[in-house]
């Protein structure tokens, strides 16, 4: 009707298939959508909620260090952290050059850091600088939306306030290596989490480490916060209360200022170690942050080995003080008593050779008080004589040496106490009795760390009674005491002999403290590393060419404290040790002794 | 000149149905960008009221006169576009806008009119049963030109929406399928070279993301991830207006844009999703009764090419939000964002009710 001049039925035909396409079309994708919005519903919400909701640790304080008078030794102070969310970056290469130049940092050390913890998913933050300046930190807050995938936090970190002081024994923390991240059972660590390296830090790592809380907030598509859903607040790890007196430990360390060497003091009674010095030291908080690779290199590397905690890691040659065992040895086996005496020269031929005393003129008669008084050479000769080096380790073994002490604290070393099984063994050689004869005095392959002898003179002082040294009060086997087989009349014996070397002119008379009866002796050793003299003559230092050992007790009845002291290239014992010994003595007196009468007054 | 009688032959029906999808795409524009300033929406209702008006316009104009002069319009819009290339200002990394004052144009969206304009002109005499070979070069020319100098800027989404014009022009004149054969063999050529010398790689990278999605998640197929995460999640009823977390905590990209469809399922749910493409099918239903009432040749091209545009426009936008098509940036007609696209579609509808008005003319 409408259309007299054309005939359009072909194009509307045309059209109204291409309607119908469309159509069917339109029915398609519905069907799609149906398919993602009703059937896999579940699927796309739970993507939905993974896509807002984000997990934040929060890391746990981790628990004080104090000493026995509750001195913090080891505390924690706000520091400012900044990670990098790898999901938030948009151009990998530009961030990491704007973040180098931003922070400051090399930009392929930066590089290098967030390719170590690639195999982290994209959502966990990667620390890429710690212990932040404040300026640093106004800084980043400033520009903060310009760089939506760093995030900055405040962390507790570590804090030695004393420094230097009881380094070794503290420890240090460090990061947590990418391998113990990896090969971790279950999920422990986070990359970059710092954790007990060494020391009191590493030994109750997880007594101090505390439980970690965390954050469920709800944040954008650029993973800024919008809100907080919930959080658990993280718990603090537990404190640890030391043995160990603050006074008496700087004092200790003061005393070894510029000498490489040890001090330990403990209480016989219990174990408690009351000083744990080590010298040189290291300022822990030097390298606490997780960016100083080079300054604990160089420590490691260090030939004066600062690391290193002498007391338990450091072995040495006893020395005389190993005349204390082959005393016992002796009255115990019945080969002497208390008033068998020898004659020394100042030089005795054994075995076709020639031995010497320390004292050439020679000391004439002497019983055994006296042998230990003056430390003479030749009366413990011929003691060695008499024993067989069997017999020898067997008290050595008796009395803790050659094997670890246990305290808490780890690397401990176990030292050496030679035997003809041993020599056979490590050697393929039959034992000689003349190394008996150097044995006797000290010398030969025996090996003993500072707090074995501390350990052994405890026994002695107690008469008998072996405790576990440590230095965490509050386990349980606190103070466990067990006796050993020997009789305490033995012990006494051996007691007078080390009275009679401080208070008598004995070679120990440099720990003498005036009313407070201290028992000890000194030891010297034979050094057996000619490099390491080499070395200090290089650096221009007068070479002595012996280790000086000082080890005793005091009060004579009822002891309450063992001090043993190692000075490497003291010279004698009685020039070095025992004067430092004797300080010690006299700062415990003064804090505990006088106090105690005071109020018993 | 004006016959008083075709005023009472306006369209209300179509017009309507346009505002009312114009509205829920404001309304979710509100919604998708909430965080950000409001003067967003209000740009778009001025753009609505702009478009409305320009209709109003439009509609008084004869489409014969607008077809006469279809050819010098044509010409002009090809000359801006090319203008565009050399001194366009660049947004957002391509050359495709006009900076006038506070609002941007897009004059490749307006130029998809003078094309189905001067498509209308050249078959309006034509009577021919299949398609001629002069006839198949012309016309892929007439679309190919602009949709090239779109695609230069670089705005190859855009230039894309030009294509289902020359489908529409295929399809009524009845393409022999020798000339299909040509066409693909076109299409393979012209994707070879430009896959290997033409094309940017982010639109490369868009192409390889269609075919895996979860490889790259921050770059377009994250994009396409968020948009199934954002549709799948709003399930049958969805979660509520302003309560989508994919929008609202901007996971989403082109919120208000290129995916304001998926907010509209997250938020609505199945359910509401289904009542916007039943409006969608009513409008494009709409338009192809016009196509069938239309009084000359010259009608029932102009109304159904524009019904072409529209309509394949709403459905690749559709399809590429679910995976079912390149992520190319195209806009889903009267719901998205933007004012020249949605003035330009506003002019194209004002073709077809243009031709519905004047269907009367020879009783």
């Amino acid at each position: 009707m409408a259309r007299i001049y054309e005939d359009l039925t072909t194009i509307i035909k045309r059209s109204k298939i291409t309607l119908y396409v469309l159509a069917g079309l339109i029915i398609l994708v519905l069907a799609f959508y149906w398919k993602i919005q009703v059937l896999d519903h579940q699927k796309y919400w739970r993507m939905a909620e993974a896509n807002r909701l984000r997990e934040l640790p929060l890391t746990a304080p981790r628990g004080l260090i104090l000493d026995r008078q509750k001195v913090i030794l080891a505390d924690n102070i706000p520091s400012f952290k900044v990670s990098l969310v790898r999901e938030a970056v948009t151009d990998y290469e530009r961030t990491i050059d704007s973040l180098a130049l931003l922070l400051h940092l090399n930009r392929d050390e930066l590089k290098k850091r967030i390719e170590r913890y690639r195999f982290l998913p994209a959502y966990e933050p990667i620390i890429i600088m710690d212990n932040l300046k404040l300026e640093d930190v106004s800084l980043i807050e400033a520009r903060k939306d310009e760089f939506p995938e760093i995030k900055l936090e405040v962390e507790p970190r570590r804090y030695y306030p004393f420094g230097l002081t009881g380094a070794h024994l503290l420890g240090y923390l460090q990061e947590v290596s990418v391998d113990e991240i990896r090969t971790q059972p279950e999920k422990r660590w986070r990359g970059g989490e710092m954790v007990g390296k060494a020391g009191l830090e590493k030994q109750y790592n997880d007594i101090l480490t505390g439980r970690e809380g965390k954050i469920l907030e709800m944040v954008d598509s650029l993973g800024r916060p919008r809100a907080e859903i919930s959080r658990t607040e993280p718990q603090p790890g537990r404190n640890l209360e030391l043995s160990i007196d603050f006074d008496l430990q700087r004092k200790a360390e003061e005393l070894l200022q510029g000498r490489e060497g040890a001090i330990v003091a403990m209480d016989p009674r219990n174990g408690e170690c009351l000083v744990w010095a080590s010298s040189p030291s290291y300022d822990p908080n030097r390298f606490i942050s997780r960016f100083s690779a080079d300054e604990w290199l160089a420590l490691v590397n260090d030939p004066g080995k600062p690391l290193e905690n002498r007391v338990i890691r450091g072995l040495y040659s006893p020395g005389s003080t190993f005349k204390i065992v082959m005393a016992l040895a002796a009255l115990n086996e019945g080969i002497i008593n208390e008033s068998s005496t020898f004659y020394c020269s100042g030089a005795i031929e054994l075995y076709n050779k020639e031995f010497n005393c320390w004292f050439r003129p020679g000391h004439g008669n002497l019983n055994l008080a006296e042998a230990i008084r003056n430390s003479c050479n030749i009366y413990f000769y011929q003691l060695g004589r008499r024993l067989s080096i069997d017999t020898i380790a067997d008290y050595a073994r008796l009395m803790g040496l050659g094997q670890k002490t246990g305290v808490d604290l780890p690397g401990e070393k176990e030292g050496l106490v030679p035997s003809t099984d041993w020599k056979r063994r490590f050697l393929r050689q039959a034992w000689y009795p003349g190394e008996t004869i150097s044995v006797a005095i000290g010398q030969g392959p025996l090996l003993v760390t500072p707090l074995q002898l501390a350990c052994l003179t405890s026994v002695v002082a107690t008469r008998g009674l072996k405790v576990q040294p440590h230095l965490f009060r509050g386990t349980e086997n606190d103070g466990n005491r067990e006796r050993i087989n020997l009789p305490e009349a033995i012990m006494e014996k051996v007691i007078e002999g080390m009275w009679r070397s401080v208070n008598n002119q004995g070679t120990g008379q440099g720990a003498y403290q005036p009313g407070f009866e201290v028992c000890g002796k000194t030891g010297t050793t034979q050094l057996i590393s000619r490099e390491t003299a080499e070395r200090l003559v290089q650096r221009g230092v007068e070479v002595k060419k012996t280790h000086s050992w000082f080890t005793g007790f005091a009060p004579r009845q009822n002891p309450e404290i063992v001090v043993t002291v190692l000075v490497e290239f003291g010279g004698m014992g009685g020039q070095t040790a025992a004067p430092i010994a004797g300080q010690i003595f006299k700062a415990y007196r003064e804090k505990y002794v006088r106090q105690t009468n005071l109020q018993g007054d | 000149m004006l016959d008083r009688r075709i005023f009472r032959e306006i369209d209300s029906v179509t017009i309507l149905l346009m505002v009312v999808v114009s509205t829920v795409g404001i309304v979710f524009v509100y919604s998708a960008i909430y965080f950000q300033a409001s003067q967003f929406v209000w740009r778009q209702i001025i753009w609505l009221l702009v478009s409305l008006l320009a209709l109003l316009v439009a509609i008084m104009i004869d489409y014969k006169f607008l077809i006469s002069i279809s050819v010098p319009l044509y010409i002009l819009m090809n000359v801006i576009l090319l203008g565009l290339l050399f001194f366009g200002k660049l947004v957002a990394n391509t050359r495709s806008w006009i900076v006038l004052g506070p609002f941007q144009a897009q004059p490749s969206e307006v130029t998809k009119i003078a094309v189905i304009l001067v498509l209308a002109r050249l078959f309006s005499e034509y009577r021919e049963d299949r398609l001629s070979f002069k006839g198949f070069v012309v016309s892929s020319l007439v679309v190919g030109l602009p949709a090239t100098l779109t695609a230069l800027q670089p705005d190859l989404g855009t230039a894309l929406t030009y294509l289902p014009i020359l489908v529409g022009v295929y399809i009524l004149t009845g393409m022999r399928r020798k000339y299909l054969v040509i066409i693909l063999a076109v299409v393979l050529v012209t994707g070879f070279v430009g896959w290997n010398y033409a094309l940017k790689d982010y639109q490369k990278k868009r192409i390889e993301t269609l075919l895996t999605p979860n490889q790259d998640p921050r770059g377009a197929g994250y994009q396409l991830r968020q948009s199934k995460i954002a549709i799948g999640s709003g399930g049958l009823i969805g979660k509520g207006y302003h309560k989508g977390t994919q929008s609202q905590l901007r996971f989403l990209p082109a919120r208000h844009t290129d995916f304001i469809m998926a907010v509209i399922a997250e938020e609505l749910g199945f359910l509401g999703l289904l009542g916007v493409f039943g409006i969608y099918f009513l409008l494009i239903y709409r338009f192809f009764s016009t196509v069938w009432v239309s009084a000359d040749r010259a009608g029932v091209y102009l109304a159904f090419l524009v019904t072409m545009m529209i309509a394949c426009q709403f459905l690749i936008n559709v399809m590429m939000l679910v995976g079912l098509f390149p992520i190319t940036g195209i806009p889903i007609p009267f719901l998205s964002y933007g004012g020249s696209s949605l003035l330009a579609n506003f002019l194209a509808a004002s073709l077809v009710i243009n031709v519905r008005m004047r269907r009367f003319r020879y009783v």
